[in-house]
């Protein structure tokens, strides 16, 4: 046993004495790296590591942080409905907006794939558009404004399905789900970029291997050759919309209202702002985040594993 | 297809003509009947208008009932007729243009069609797209009528889609609004563009020196680096928020546009494209660079730079639509250093009386970022290309 770890451990030093004379010979590497690493570190990691610290402690700017033990995070699961609210709107929301984007934008950029060259550049502007549209999506607030000059309400009484304007954004039965249909629209972003420049990316040549090899018809090919060799492009874009389904902020802010009726739209980071920069509530506010945090980290193993296992 | 064509086939054509040799893929459809395919179109469309036409009679013929006699009126309009021709209407013309483009599709798309295409998937793929297009550009369509419609105009009811009477007063009231706040309007889009300036181009030169070595050479902690970045690329602002205001108040970079700066230097999913991107290049390249005698900057600068400017124009796309986006609130609190965004929310935020404006607001910021893309979409896809994760 004990001869075991002594080799482990000298296996390890030569291992580091190794690691350390290769390190010194390519120093050059670290120099070219060290400006990014630096701002990186301070802007991205720091961030991370004190926010975790900050979440054990009652800081609220303007007095040095009091530790407080797990305090926060006692509040927060057990005294802090609103946050309950949240965490089950913002999981409703990332559940249908994350997957089902996810699949939208693969399924839309193979579509697009088949189209002619010049039609296809139109449909890949006119699919990306949205995401990049910077706060386009206020006009929505307008589309399903509560009121008769709403357009959505407007066009329904038009055709008489209902007799009074509905309250879409005001209303708790109808907001998560106007919400949800605004982030779809918006959800074309990177990844789609990436599974459009992955798709024309495919050898041609293994189309026509497949179809010696008796695969007859589109979905066949879907499956059996283009899932597996965009594998690469799947795994990033799904890192992206996991980004995208669980930092839902600005969407439900703008139409819904902050706060909205009933705390209805509220979402984990509405959450975090109203403690972090209303209420100045920093310490809790950082609880919300790395509670945030670990929800995505965990969510992206999951399905990072999940996707390696696509079409092998 | 000409025998004797010049044009250099690709491989996959050669193959394909292969395999037709040997019988194993379909023989060439015979070639594309043009004067048959535009002769149909031509009498589909034909009898498409003179449906429409048709329906414009009839309503025509039950709004006058209306005029002259209540009860016919009454009988015919009802409002039950009336919404029916004009759905009719709208489908027929959704028909015609759909029709329209798979009459294009067939006469412009190349003659041979690959394998496993049925021509009814063609169909429904391409209607699906054209209605997901209306229904994902439409919003946006909107907006830009909405900033050019009149004030009667936008508080109409029932609403119309498209304005009756174009005008840019919108656009110019903004301005005048513009010109009235505490700090000229020059200055808001002063800081924005030299915020954006700055930021993109620093992110560019410290990520791509990043990315060469990440992507180019074998040093411990390289990997475990690049793996972190990955990672960081689920980090939002929003996450990091709260404990970037203290680093930066520590930092004494509060009330500065290094604030908004700095963080956008260091922006991961700019790293992660341009090594993704670099390692596609031939290491043959930097090896013979080496054997001539360069040193590392000078491979970096003259070889491997040149080499990956595609990867330059996405990387400087993703900081620009960051950058011009960043509205900065939290960490910039003097009204002359706020950006051109955070201005043009506070307009939109002026309520009811300022919906025409706030029209315009959207069109200016929705543009910029649009436009950019547009010019520079195939430099992207190309480095997009490339972006895959790999295990």
């Amino acid at each position: 046993m004990k001869s075991t770890f002594g080799k482990y451990v000298s296996l390890k030093r030569e291992n580091a004495r190794y690691n350390w004379a290769k390190a010194k010979r390519m120093r050059t590497c670290y120099l070219f790296l060290l400006p990014y690493a630096i701002l990186f570190c301070t802007f991205f990691i720091l961030p991370i590591l004190t926010s975790i610290y900050y979440s054990f402690t009652y800081y609220n700017i303007l007095e040095p942080p009091r530790f407080v033990g797990f305090q926060n995070y006692v509040n927060l699961f057990l005294q802090d409905e609103v946050f309950l609210t949240a965490i089950k709107n913002t999981l409703v929301i990332a559940v249908i907006t994350g997957p089902v984007g996810y699949i939208l934008s693969f399924l839309f950029a193979w579509f697009i794939n088949e189209l002619p060259k010049w039609l296809r550049t139109v449909a890949v502007v006119v699919f990306y558009a949205p995401s990049i549209a910077g706060n386009a999506f206020y006009i929505f607030s307008i589309i399903f404004r509560g009121d008769a000059y709403g357009y959505l309400n407007s066009i329904l009484m038009q055709f008489g399905f209902i007799d009074a304007p509905l309250l879409w954004l005001t209303d708790p039965r109808y907001m998560l789900g106007v919400i949800i249909i605004v982030i779809l629209w918006m959800s074309m972003g990177t990844g789609f970029l990436s599974f459009v420049a992955g798709l024309q990316g495919v050898d041609r040549s293994m189309y026509e291997a497949g179809y010696v090899d008796g695969i007859r018809n589109r979905w066949q090919e879907l499956y059996y050759i283009t899932l597996p060799s965009m594998k690469p492009m799947l795994l990033f874009g799904a890192v992206m919309s996991i980004t995208s389904a669980f930092n839902v902020c600005d969407v439900p802010r703008a139409l819904a209202g902050y706060p909205s009726t009933d705390y209805a739209a509220r979402t984990i980071v509405t959450h975090l702002f109203d403690y972090g920069f209303s209420r100045f509530e920093m310490g809790y506010a950082s609880a919300i985040a790395t509670v945030l945090f670990l929800l995505m980290i965990l969510c992206n193993k999951a399905i990072q594993s999940m996707l390696r296992k696509v079409g092998t | 297809m000409s025998e004797n064509n010049t044009v250099k086939k690709s491989r996959g054509d050669l193959l394909h003509e292969q395999m037709v040799r040997l019988g194993e893929l379909p023989p060439e459809k015979e070639p594309v009947n043009r004067k048959r395919i535009a002769l149909t179109w031509l009498i589909i469309m034909v009898i498409l208008a003179g449906l429409v036409a048709a329906s414009y009679w009839r309503t025509n013929l039950i709004e006058g009932y209306e005029a002259q006699d209540l009860v016919a009126a009454d009988y015919l309009a009802d409002g039950a007729y009336g919404p029916y021709y004009r759905i009719g209407r709208l489908g027929l013309i959704i028909i015609g243009s759909v029709f329209t483009i798979v009459s294009l599709i067939r006469l412009i798309a190349p003659r041979r069609r690959k394998p496993n295409r049925s021509i009814g998937g063609d169909i429904g793929i391409y209607l699906m797209l054209l209605l997901v297009a209306c229904a994902m550009g439409f919003p946006l369509l909107f907006s830009i009528c909405s900033s050019l419609k009149p004030l009667d105009e936008l508080f109409r009811f029932p609403p119309k889609v498209f304005p009756q009477h174009v005008t840019f007063d919108n656009f110019s009231d903004l301005f005048v609004t513009l010109g009235q706040s505490y700090v000229p309007f020059s200055r808001y889009l002063t800081n924005t563009v030299f915020i954006t300036f700055v930021g993109t181009f620093g992110h560019l030169i410290i990520a791509s020196m990043a990315a060469f070595v990440l992507a180019k050479y074998d040093f411990p902690g390289g990997k475990t680096f690049f793996s972190i970045v990955v990672t960081a690329l689920m980090f939002s602002g929003y996450v990091t928020g709260i404990p970037n205001y203290v680093i930066m108040s520590r930092l004494h970079m509060i009330d500065t546009y290094w604030a908004v700066i700095l963080p956008a230097f260091a922006a991961p999913i700019g790293l992660f494209l341009m090594k993704q991107f670099m390692e596609g290049l031939p290491t043959a390249l930097i090896e013979a660079a080496h054997l001539d005698g360069a040193g590392e900057f000078r491979i970096f600068w003259s070889i491997v730079m040149p080499n990956v400017k595609p990867a330059w124009l996405t990387l400087i796309i993703f900081s620009v639509q960051n950058l011009w986006n960043a509205n900065a609130a939290t960490v910039v609190y003097s009204e002359e250093k706020k950006t051109l965004v955070y201005a043009l929310q506070q307009i939109q935020a002026g309520g009811v009386a300022r919906t025409g404006q706030a029209a315009a607001v959207t069109v200016i910021v929705m543009l910029v970022p649009i436009t950019i893309f547009i010019l520079s979409q195939s430099q992207i896809l190309e480095t997009m290309a490339s972006s895959g994760l790999k295990d």
